[in-house]
């Protein structure tokens, strides 16, 4: 099929989920932020010994001996950097992920799409801002072991990819997210932040599972089984490559915890947190695996 | 510390953990693995936290490019020469 066929295919199929994409536009247009306005509230210092800034249970070291021998206070400076951590990821991940939707707006044969990635663009924008704002308010922005890769694929493959990441990614943090929000023992800014990502996020995610679905469809009609195990192996690695960044040697290091490298491996292999990660990676596991983009769990990431 | 036959072994071990369709015998020291496409670009976090591991000290990401650490030999090169790490 040439590229203008698949375009074709492309536009064609998108028009099944224009009731989607409308709903999701009202949605978004309903409910949009001005982040200056919260912020404004923000207090001006945190005290990281004495407040919650991360679930404890959601913490890289949980289920760990390390954890086990760390006083309160010091398990508390831990989840305060954590919860850098986690703010950082989704800061690199969005600006990742706000290339690729801006690199698509406007695309001929994602013109239907068109509106509702307008709103993607920026409410993705404005959760970096919240992010950015806490991390360099209060703690720091860690870096991204992340280096832009130099492969070449087909549009439609690289569309695929592309909206795969994004969903993997988004589910994973959304989990962490809903717990957080929820979490009566958190300092009332990282549940804010917690809360407010959850409540844009999961209109994200209905776009994202609809148009990937349709993503799939194009592309199955063009992928040679090679190319398909292609895809399998990279999505399953991308589960691995999210899930390492979680646990980072610099965070480990900035609360002058010995070994960071060699923690971070204990703790990626602990039982607990292997469980932790199959769990909050189930839901979104299930429906690749429902849609076939995925044959099976992606088992290097447990 | 790891001597670098130790080093070269533990990442010979995760390339062929990771790259698919690699033979044991097919990889030599040389092996272009990223140009030959054995590994790409979404190996490479978890690649860097391996190689930080190894030597014992972070690597500054934004001047790395894949010739670093394009085959076996050049990633024992860089855990084991510090002054060949950016």
């Amino acid at each position: 099929m040439t590229k203008a066929a698949a375009g074709s295919a492309l536009s064609t199929a998108l028009a099944s989920i224009d009731d989607t994409v409308a709903r999701l536009s009202h949605l978004s247009r309903r409910s949009y932020q001005n982040p200056y306005t919260a912020l404004s509230e923000w207090p001006e210092t945190v005290r990281p010994d004495e407040e919650w800034f991360s679930s404890p249970e959601y913490v890289s070291l949980y289920g760990t001996r390390m954890w086990d021998e760390l006083d309160e206070p010091a398990r508390r400076r831990l989840a305060f950097q954590e919860a850098a951590n986690f703010y950082s990821l989704n800061i690199h991940g969005e600006k990742s992920l706000m290339r690729g939707l801006a690199a698509r707006l406007y695309r001929p044969d994602l013109l239907g799409v068109a509106d509702y990635l307008h709103h993607f663009l920026d409410e993705e924008n404005k959760h970096s801002i919240y992010f950015g704002q806490f991390c360099r308010k209060y703690a720091r922005i860690y870096r991204s072991r992340q280096i832009a890769g130099t492969e070449t694929r087909p549009q439609h493959v690289e569309d695929l990819l592309f909206f795969a990441k994004t969903l993997i990614f988004e589910e994973i943090v959304d989990y962490y997210n809903r717990v957080q929000a929820r979490d009566g023992r958190l300092h009332p800014v990282a549940r804010f932040i917690n809360h407010n990502h959850h409540y844009e996020e999961a209109r994200h995610l209905v776009f994202g599972r609809r148009l990937l679905a349709v993503l799939w469809e194009v592309c199955t009609a063009e992928l040679t089984a090679e190319q398909v195990d292609d895809v399998r192996d990279y999505l399953s690695q991308f589960f691995v490559m999210t899930w390492r960044e979680f646990y980072n040697p610099d965070v480990y290091a900035e609360v002058n915890l010995p070994e960071p490298w060699e923690l971070a491996e204990t703790a990626w292999t602990t039982p607990y947190q292997r469980d932790l990660r199959r769990r909050v990676s189930a839901g979104c596991v299930k429906f690749l695996i429902s849609t076939g983009i995925l044959s099976e769990e992606p088992h290097d990431a447990y | 510390m790891r001597t670098e036959a130790e080093t070269r072994a533990v990442l010979r071990d995760w390339v062929l953990k990771k790259a698919s369709g690699l033979d044991p015998e097919q990889l030599a020291d040389s092996t272009a693995l990223f140009e030959q496409r054995y590994l790409r670009s979404v190996h490479l976090p978890e690649l860097l936290l391996l190689l930080e591991r190894l030597r014992g000290a972070p690597i500054e990401v934004e001047h790395l490019n894949l010739d670093n650490f394009g085959s076996l030999d050049a990633m024992v090169r860089f855990v084991c020469v510090p002054e060949s790490a950016p």
